[in-house]
């Protein structure tokens, strides 16, 4: 049991990282590998058992993307179901005890966040160049105050909304089991379930809320 | 609590090399693996197409062998029957014709008989003639012109009676 807000720091090259949060996010990183590997390996032909869900959740996302981004979103499917997993797993990581969610660290939460958003610009300014620009001042150039301060909102929203859903399930998990004598676990259980919940929703929501943004980035629209 | 350092650049990386392994070992072979299957179906179903096509032509190939060998032997067994028919007429006119000359035959032959006959009687009168002639006319005449005499009057005779002779 840590102090809350209190980070273990290490120096390295003249650089400050959250050890914790850096060990955390390798632990998930390799469970989500393992994941992956266990759920694809020996593939099949005529597919059977687990790869019926693999293929399933794969062409799902597919027909998502193809829907909402067109035929050039698919190469964005790898980021996404990756996006996805890892969220998952971090927000379901800390409710382990002696575990810590990376996702609780803004340092997380907001990287993921400024990534995708910069790539729904890189993307944008890559596949639409000038018309991308264009659109900032739609439809009156006055316009472009409020696009501007909406996509600086973006990844700030999206950081801070997964950040303080994990932060504040993690803290009150602490604090239940402080103010909670040990012989009453019931609303420890009651809250850690309901943070599964919160953990696998807000993975959901983060992914699908960056899917959003990038196919506004991605999607042609002549291609109708 | 809420500090950003380095730890953001870390993260970000993290998460890119997280991608890059799950693209390469997961979602690449699910995706060549549904892609595979995709043609495979696909393969399938233009394979399953082309065979049918390919029974269809045979079949109709065969019906259509089939009329025309019906057609054929058709033709021959009215050939045949036509020959056969053919043949028959002919033998009945050859028997035919061949009665007929053998009727001819017969009725030269019996024509040619009564005239013998003819002859023959006639020989036998002059015969019977110059005998009794010969006992009737005691003048002597000399046979030469006794036989022109009577040969006369066995021409007359001829012309006259023997033509209505019933022979």
């Amino acid at each position: 049991m840590h102090e809350i807000g209190v980070r273990e720091v290490v120096q390295f090259a003249g650089w400050t990282f959250n050890w914790e949060t850096l060990v955390m996010t390798w632990i998930t990183m390799a469970i989500v590998i393992l994941i992956a590997i266990l759920a694809t390996r020996n593939l099949k032909m005529v597919p059977s058992g687990w790869q019926n869900v693999v293929e399933m959740v794969i062409t799902g996302l597919h027909s998502q993307i193809d829907v909402t981004m067109g035929k050039r979103g698919r190469m964005l499917a790898p980021l996404i179901i990756t996006l996805f997993l890892f969220l998952l797993i971090s927000n379901w990581l800390g409710l382990i005890p002696q575990m810590a969610s990376p996702t609780n660290d803004l340092n997380t939460t907001l990287g993921l966040a400024l990534l995708i958003i910069v790539m729904v610009h890189c993307l944008g300014l890559y596949f639409k160049g000038g018309h991308y620009i264009a659109h900032f001042f739609q439809p009156v150039p006055v316009f472009v105050i409020i696009n501007a301060i909406e996509e600086v909102a973006k990844p700030i929203t999206l950081a801070f909304r997964l950040f303080g859903n994990i932060l504040a399930g993690e803290i009150l998990i602490i604090i239940l089991l402080k103010l909670m004598p040990i012989w009453m676990p019931i609303p420890s259980v009651i809250w850690l379930a309901f943070s599964i919940f919160i953990g696998g929703v807000q993975a959901f929501i983060f992914t699908m809320l960056s899917m959003a943004y990038l196919s506004n980035a991605v999607k042609d629209e002549h291609e109708e | 609590m809420i500090e950003i350092n380095a730890t953001i650049i870390a993260q970000i990386l993290n998460f890119l090399i997280l991608v890059v392994i799950l693209r390469m070992v997961a979602y690449k072979p699910v995706v060549r693996m549904l892609k595979a299957r995709e043609d495979k179906i696909a393969e399938s179903l233009d394979k399953a197409d082309a065979d049918r096509a390919a029974a269809e032509a045979a079949l109709r190939q065969n019906k259509e062998t089939l009329a025309a060998a019906q057609t054929r032997a058709q033709e021959i067994i009215d050939k045949a029957e036509k020959m056969a028919r053919e043949e028959h007429d002919a033998s009945i006119q050859e028997t035919k014709r061949e009665i007929e000359q053998m009727k001819k035959n017969a009725q030269e032959e019996i024509q040619r008989e009564r005239a013998r006959a003819v002859e023959q009687l006639k020989g036998e009168v002059v015969a019977l003639s110059m005998a009794a002639a010969g006992k009737i006319i005691t003048k002597n005449i000399d046979a030469s012109d006794n036989e022109a005499i009577i040969g006369e009057f066995i021409a007359k005779l001829d012309k006259e009676k023997i033509g209505d002779l019933p022979c």
